[in-house]
């Protein structure tokens, strides 16, 4: 299954999600050391974490000796998004034996989702309207490991290159440390924000995360991060109503 | 205080438990869109709030020496990234114009 035409069609597709996960693992790699982690810890994070708005999320916290809760807590409210991306790719993987499901599972990040999903669609239509049968469930399954499985190894060696690189960083280029993850995240954002309310939702969090932190260190930029999301979902859904 | 590795497992189960309970219960459930874009403006709070924190809090403190030179250099970075249509561009830019600027702060 692991070198099928579905898997190799996969990890041609996966090139994008590779050039996106170098410089953002990259510098998660660069900022970890920055944050005095070592090399073990980051790479086994990103290895078994995978996640690169919780990995980043949780770098200053870890370093700085936060509790676990803190910290589980922080990753859940980062993570919540796999729960509809999983849900929506599982109709596709119908068929698929349990332990496979499992292992494959580890591999949904937010940009190995897009390109399967999509495709699977689109298949699915064309199939539906030309009356010939759809791929099989573990034929979507190799697409979706082609590019998961590949990007997965993407970010967790562009994690431990960014480290190594910023071993050989000499005195007095610390600013890069702690400037290059914060610029890439703010990057994709301003990118990515195509719609007035998620923008303001983006604005308002930037300049209210650091009175609520400073007003309470633990948990303070999270309750407002939530506060901001919740009032700006709110005022969406109640335009769309 | 649980030492980091511990913590670093402990994470790693939330996440595989967030992606795989899907995969195994929600089956054919389609996800209502109201919550997808809840989600969505969640996971946008959260990184915005990130960006700012890290950059301006050391340590439970405001950074107040660094702030204005790390909100210009985020502000050239945010606007290269805007023009070119590139987060490297802009996370390069912005990071060399950072460096630039701690290096000159610290020699005036």
């Amino acid at each position: 299954m692991l070198f099928s035409k579905s898997f190799r069609q996969g990890v041609r597709a996966a090139v994008p999600v590779w050039i996106a996960f170098i410089p953002s693992s990259f510098a998660l790699g660069m900022a970890a050391k920055g944050y005095g982690l070592g090399m073990e810890e980051i790479v086994l994070m990103s290895a078994l974490v995978y996640a690169g708005p919780a990995q980043y999320a949780v770098l200053e916290p870890l370093a700085a000796g936060k509790t676990a809760l803190q910290i589980i807590i922080a990753t859940v409210l980062m993570n919540l998004r796999f729960i509809p991306m999983s849900a929506a790719m599982a109709p596709y993987f119908r068929r698929v034996g349990r332990p496979r499901l499992l292992w494959a599972s580890h591999f949904i990040s937010a940009s190995s989702f897009v390109l399967p999903y999509v495709r699977f669609q689109q298949e699915e239509k064309e199939s539906s309207s030309a009356g010939t049968a759809s791929k099989t469930s573990d034929e979507n399954l190799s697409f979706f490991l082609g590019i998961g499985m590949t990007a997965f190894c993407v970010w967790v060696a562009g994690t431990a290159v960014g480290y190594w690189a910023a071993l050989s960083i000499p005195a007095g280029f610390e600013e890069v440390f702690k400037f290059i993850l914060p610029a890439y995240f703010a990057c994709i954002l301003v990118i990515d924000l195509r719609e007035r309310m998620p923008a303001a939702v983006c604005v308002l969090s930037f300049l209210v995360a650091v009175p609520a932190a400073l007003s309470n260190v633990d948990w303070g930029w999270m309750l407002a991060a939530i506060a901001v999301a919740t009032i700006g979902w709110r005022i969406e859904e109640w335009r769309r109503a | 205080m649980a030492p980091r590795l511990a913590i670093i497992v402990g994470m790693a189960l939330v996440s595989y438990a967030l992606r795989v309970v899907p995969q195994l219960l929600l089956t054919g459930w389609s996800f209502p869109p109201a919550w997808d874009r809840y989600l969505r403006y969640l996971a946008y709070a959260l990184v915005a709030s990130i960006v700012s924190t890290t950059l301006f809090i050391s340590g439970g403190q405001f950074d107040a020496a660094p702030a204005p030179r790390r909100l210009i250099a985020l502000a050239i970075a945010v606007a290269i990234a805007m023009l070119t249509r590139s987060a490297v561009a802009g996370m390069f830019t912005g990071t060399v114009v950072a460096l630039l600027l701690s290096w000159f702060t610290a020699g005036a």
